[in-house]
């Protein structure tokens, strides 16, 4: 590893994520063309030699138009792999197609398998992610995982900006007690859970409480806010418990369909997403919205990655 | 091998349901849709364990999402223990790989950059920019066009080097003008963009990714065990596999058409629109006996003649200095150095063409032969043509143009083209026979080099 660098791809559109990590890193951005054509087929060329260069391809991969992001990035590993890459490793904060991770009924597909096949198939070394729906996910490849954890800067945005003395951690559903568990535990509070029971995807019917959060600040903790339809419910059922006022802290703001609508009309205070998801337009409609910016995390992780340093230090610590 | 099962995707559904009917089964119900977050979402209604499965899916519409389709169901029916699963791509996506990059209306920015010298209008400056748009999030980056981005290496050496003679620094922030947010530098980018394919054709290539290997080993990762296609516009894409890969071809309905369809056929002039089709026409041309003319393109620019000038060597500032100053200097000259001379390979004075090509998006190279043709003197321009994409506006110009009729095959929706067009322009050949025969062939393990030769 005598001569080769870092180098930084982004494709073209949502770069937003790419250009905050390339100024913490003091790294441009590879120029590179990437250009669709009408039916969606792309094609890409890269600016620059990367002949034996370490290769970080850094996508946010919102809502919308997922395949194609997919695609995009495929198509960018793979061609910096024909372009004699030395290592080629994959940014995806939010991994695509992370809640199809098991078989839940005859013949669904477990297309996070499939995403993490194509991935390798692609030419990808080694892919960088942040709290994958399920950890089990990083089973599905054969290549080296990292899962990095946006817990470090979810607790100090919490004590930047929430008086969490008075606070209390709620977790919105059974699957994620374990993540409130240890945010409340890294953060010394109280811990509330609401159970819930899911008639079909996307869609919310009945809340239970367990825990009391009466005037309590009361934040709920999740992986990922599509709808927002559980999280705005959740509210409900925490103030009808008095509880003092509610946020919702997410890793993935994801905020698909009528999300916004559903924030604008609830009553939660405000709803804190990580930006491993564009959404700085939907920022603009929505005032409740706040970010989190976890692309420090991502340049410290990259910057290890290539020194071959341990990345084990930011499961627990947030880099400046 | 199980039952026959046949699974269709969301791009093609009337093809599926012709298959389905010549093969004489009922299509396996499949629900296919989104989740609210823009995510594919599949699940199969019946049973596929140990089943001969095929999954079919046009590389149409969105490609991409159609794609991903093809692929969840292919990884669906194989976790669901399907015997065998078969991708069935009428028109495979991705198979045609340009060398050089789109602009946002698809056509290939070369001839974008021919245009805009012909037209010289405002009509050619917005898909310039609109490909220079590309760039647009980084409004910051250091290097706003593909020209600048090619020489990015020997830049910024240059920069960092901190050199300060004037000269230079002019030059190389006068090189980045074109950008300028707002379009208002369209001149200016239109020379820059003829001035990136001058340096190009001068020695340095764009190089550009391929996608097709990337293609056909995401199709094996899912879990193809076999894939039937038609027409691939390039054979060696079956190389690409390591799976069985059936080419259909259609070439003998099309045949079939000439002889039945075309009054006088016997005159006719089978003509292929570009070089690399020449194969394809004169086939044609040989099994029916018929005479066959050939258009030719070539595209020249100036600069070939002399020595490359920007190879980029990192050291070589002052040559660099040169080239970016004679570009400026002639910006409107750009045009001009760039020739492109079409020619025509035979004789259809007096005569009924049939253009053969296998594949039609933007439709400039198809249109752009019919009007050679008939100024060469042809009666009547018939256009065969295999996969009709048509993006963007190509059904106008396939309108306005001098095809005198389109005959195009259903390996991709053409409801559009019929409305577009009108019914009596338009003539569909159908390839759901071939595939039914194809698929009831492969699944009674029977051989199909029959059906290249006589059709279904």
């Amino acid at each position: 590893m005598a001569t080769n660098s870092i180098k930084l791809l982004a494709p073209d559109v949502h770069r937003g994520l790419a250009e905050l990590v390339s100024k913490r890193l003091g790294l441009p951005l590879i120029d590179t063309v990437l250009t669709r054509d009408p039916t969606g087929e792309v094609s890409f060329s890269i600016g620059e030699s990367v002949r034996d260069q370490d290769i970080f391809i850094i996508t946010q991969i919102g809502s919308g138009v997922v395949n194609d992001r997919v695609l995009e990035l495929l198509i960018m590993i793979n061609a910096s792999k024909t372009a004699s890459a030395r290592r080629i490793t994959a940014v995806i904060p939010n991994f695509p197609y992370a809640r199809q991770d098991r078989k839940d009924k005859s013949r669904a597909p477990i297309t996070a398998k499939l995403m993490a096949d194509m991935l390798t198939t692609a030419g990808c070394d080694h892919v960088i992610t942040m709290d994958l729906h399920a950890s089990q996910i990083q089973g599905f490849f054969d290549s080296p995982v990292d899962n990095l954890y946006a817990e470090p800067s979810v607790v100090r945005y919490i004590k930047e900006n929430v008086n969490f003395k008075e606070a209390i951690i709620v977790s919105p559903d059974a699957g994620g007690a374990k993540r409130a568990a240890t945010l409340a535990d890294r953060l010394d509070l109280n811990f509330a859970l609401i159970h819930k029971e899911r008639a079909r995807a996307n869609e919310v019917s009945r809340m239970v409480l367990v825990g009391d959060v009466t005037d309590k600040i009361c934040i709920i903790v999740d992986d990922m806010a599509d709808t927002c339809g559980t999280l705005a419910k959740a509210a409900d059922v925490l103030l009808d418990n008095n509880a003092k006022s509610v946020i919702a802290i997410v890793t993935h703001g994801v905020l698909s369909g009528k999300a916004i609508q559903n924030i604008n009309s609830s009553r939660l205070d405000r709803v804190v997403c990580t930006n491993t998801v564009p959404f700085e337009e939907k920022m603009k409609v929505c005032p409740k919205l706040d970010v989190i910016d976890i692309s420090s995390v991502l340049a410290e992780s990259i910057r290890r990655l290539h020194n071959g340093e341990s990345i084990s230090y930011l499961f627990k610590h947030s880099p400046l | 091998m199980g039952d026959i099962v046949i699974l269709g995707g969301n791009s093609h559904p009337e093809l599926v349901k012709m298959i389905c009917d010549n093969l004489g089964v009922h299509p396996s119900r499949v629900q296919l849709g989104k989740f609210s977050n823009g995510e594919t979402s599949i699940s199969v209604s019946e049973s596929v364990r140990e089943k001969d499965v095929y999954v079919i899916q046009s590389g149409c519409g969105h490609v991409n999402d159609s794609f991903m389709e093809l692929l969840i169901l292919i990884s669906a029916c194989k976790t669901a223990s399907a015997s065998r699963v078969t991708a069935v791509m009428p028109y495979f996506c991705y198979s045609r790989q340009p060398d050089i990059p789109y602009t946002a209306k698809g056509a290939p920015l070369i001839s974008k950059v021919k245009e805009s010298g012909a037209i010289n209008g405002k009509e050619a400056q917005s898909p310039l920019n609109s490909t220079l748009m590309t760039h647009r999030p980084g409004e910051d980056s250091r290097f706003k066009s593909l020209d600048t981005a090619i020489r990015a290496t020997a830049n910024t050496m240059d920069q960092h080097r901190s050199h300060s003679g004037t000269n230079l620094k002019n030059v190389a922030s006068f090189s980045r003008i074109p950008m300028i947010p707002g379009g208002k530098e369209a001149g200016s980018a239109r020379a820059d963009a003829g001035e990136l394919f001058n340096s190009q054709n001068a020695g340095y290539k764009l190089w550009v990714a391929q996608a097709g290997t990337l293609i056909a080993n995401l199709l094996t990762t899912a879990g193809a065990d076999h894939v039937i296609t038609m027409d691939l516009h390039d054979p060696q894409f079956q190389g690409f596999f390591d799976i069985p890969v059936d080419n259909l071809y259609c070439q003998p309905i099309a045949q079939n058409y000439i002889q039945h369809c075309i009054p006088n056929y016997k005159e006719a002039v089978v003509v292929s629109p570009d070089a690399g089709g020449a194969k394809r026409a004169t086939a044609i041309a040989d099994s029916l006996k018929l005479s066959f003319a050939l258009i030719h393109k070539e595209r020249r620019s100036q600069l070939l003649k002399g020595p490359p000038t920007t190879t980029g060597l990192p050291m070589a500032s002052k040559p660099l200095v040169t080239t970016f100053n004679s570009a400026e200097m002639h910006p409107s000259s750009s045009n001009s150095k760039y020739v492109q001379t079409t020619m025509l390979v035979g004789d259809v004075r007096n005569k009924v063409c049939i253009l053969v090509d296998d594949l039609v998006d933007t439709s400039y190279t198809i249109t752009r032969a019919a009007k050679l043709l008939k100024d060469q003197g042809a009666t009547k321009v018939y256009a065969i043509v295999t996969h009709g994409i048509f993006s963007g506006d190509a059904l106008s110009r396939i309108s306005q143009s001098c095809i005198d009729k389109l005959i195009v095959s259903n390996s991709v929706p053409q409801q559009e083209t019929i409305e577009y067009l009108g019914k009596e322009n338009v003539d569909i050949l159908d390839v759901s026979r071939v595939f039914a025969e194809a698929i009831r062939r492969i699944h009674n393990g029977e051989s199909i080099s029959m059906l290249f030769e006589h059709g279904w």
